[in-house]
């Protein structure tokens, strides 16, 4: 089985750089250079979208952006890179559109690709103004010399020419359409999840490349992170069973407390603790609904 | 009845009671079993004021003072001490690091202490929920512009993971207690983060 996965990767990467000109090819041409906008918002979305939390190494001092704590996987050591405006280290250089290309496309503005440990999988759904806000917001974060350590992953996942061939097979840049029919709160709901707070990313299997079971989603998975367990199923049934209710749900990702007085450990306390604590109550609501009556 | 049906009816009684301890946390013993009992009493204790927070229950601050007396005394040593070195047998959820680094461990145990005492010192500080809560997350992380660099959006008491800072039961206890009650649960859940396996 290893020797199977290690032909079917090696092969991947040797077809990377014939399928990497047609990959950047499909990259959307626009612009938000026309858009304003508003640092505050963008800030909210930082909190709500896990840029701070996962971009800042907050236990060891670290500055805000200047890159994150190790994320230990079987695939290897993962570090979030410096997103500070340092120019040699950080973003400093980019324009709006080089960062729409990071959330949207998965690329850096020299047009290589992203591992998918940053889940533009997802930001892809964000909407032009987000993006935009984000970026302003960004802007404003001091400026940190010094580069974020280099991933450390094995082969052949080491093989970076790999990526544009995984982005093909299983990343679909797209934007987030409203299901019509449901209401605003199911909607906002299922945008937030969707894109920003990319729920599904943790709490859906995986395959042996990576990618989410886009089918099952919010099924529960065995956590790739080092030294964590299981992730639960978040689907409303599973959430059902276990005895949450929307009121709990929100009140969870406000507060870190489960609905059995419990609070929350591995990643998720990171994640509440960086993100969705510092989320409108309004915005918590929706996501609880949203995820309590999925269609 | 007879003597042997009694008898087999005391022993199977008796088994019942022994096998109910033992299931309890699954299988747990000695004093792994002493320490998620130890948990199980503050979880119940959140749960009780949480259900205040969440508008399930009107407000009481006895209530408060209850749930909080419960977890300072399992804070400090009285929680440190039901982890002696390598005390991972099954169930145990802890993990290795929790002696690797044992300071911060204790560190957290003890400010658990310290924020017990001041939620009971805040029981009375209601302030009118709604709003305040609504903005709670929104302010304190972008309200003076600067925003993203701000250090109290970021990293302030860093070692403690949650963000906050050290401050005494008395100052705690000058400060909203729906805040107060925050901080309780952040610091558990940095205790979890770090040193608690998550179950299967």
């Amino acid at each position: 089985m290893k020797r199977t996965l290690l032909f079917i990767l090696g092969t991947g990467a040797a077809l990377a750089i014939g399928w990497n000109s047609m990959n950047n090819a499909a990259i959307d041409e626009y612009s938000l250079q026309e858009l304003t906008g508003d640092v505050s918002r963008g800030a909210y979305m930082a909190r709500a979208s896990g840029c701070i939390a996962c971009h800042t190494d907050v236990e060891n001092g670290g500055a805000p952006l200047a890159g994150g704590p190790p994320l230990k996987t079987p695939f290897g050591t993962f570090y979030a890179p410096n997103l500070t405006t340092d120019s040699s280290h950080g973003i400093g250089n980019w324009t709006v559109d080089d960062f729409a290309k990071a959330l949207r496309a998965g690329k850096n503005p020299k047009g290589d690709s992203y591992y998918p440990a940053f889940p533009y999988t997802f930001y892809t759904k964000l909407t032009d103004q987000d993006i935009a806000d984000l970026w302003v917001a960004f802007k404003t974060v001091p400026a940190v010399d010094k580069p974020a350590p280099d991933h450390e992953l094995g082969f052949p996942f080491n093989i970076r020419s790999g990526l544009p061939v995984w982005q093909n097979l299983f990343f679909d840049q797209g934007r987030f359409v409203p299901e019509s029919g449901q209401s605003e709160k199911y909607n906002r709901g299922a945008y937030l999840v969707e894109s920003a707070t990319h729920c599904a990313a943790c709490h859906s299997e995986r395959n042996v490349f990576g990618a989410l079971d886009v089918d099952n989603p919010f099924t529960g998975s065995k956590s790739l992170l080092e030294g964590e367990g299981r992730v639960p199923a978040i689907t409303p049934q599973a959430l059902l069973d276990k005895g949450w209710t929307e009121n709990d749900l929100a009140y969870a990702l406000k507060s870190g407390l489960k609905h059995d007085g419990d609070a929350f450990g591995s990643s998720m306390g990171e994640v509440v603790r960086g993100g969705t604590s510092f989320m409108r109550k309004q915005d918590l609501n929706a996501i609880a609904y949203y995820l309590m009556n999925r269609k | 009845m007879s003597k042997k049906t009694i008898v087999g009816f005391i022993i199977a009684s008796a088994l019942g009671v022994v096998s109910t301890v033992v299931i309890a946390h699954g299988g747990a013993t000695g004093i792994v079993k002493e320490r998620m009992d130890a948990m199980s009493d503050m979880k119940d204790s959140m749960k009780s004021v949480s259900n205040m927070f969440k508008g399930n229950e009107p407000y009481d601050a006895n209530k408060v003072r209850v749930a909080a007396e419960v977890i300072k005394g399992h804070s400090g040593e009285q929680l440190t001490k039901l982890f002696p070195e390598g005390s991972l047998k099954h169930p145990s959820e802890a993990k290795l690091i929790v002696w690797s680094e044992w300071d911060r461990f204790d560190k957290l145990a003890k400010h658990l202490g310290v924020l017990s005492e001041g939620l009971s010192k805040a029981a009375d500080n209601i302030e009118p929920p709604a709003s305040t809560n609504e903005m709670m997350g929104g302010s304190s992380m972008m309200g003076n512009g600067g925003m993203m660099g701000e250090s109290s959006m970021m990293g302030e008491s860093s070692m403690m993971g949650g963000g906050h800072m050290m401050l005494t039961a008395d100052e705690y206890g000058e400060m909203p207690v729906e805040m107060v009650f925050k901080m309780v649960t952040d610091n558990c859940s940095s205790c979890h983060t770090r040193f608690r396996k998550e179950k299967e």
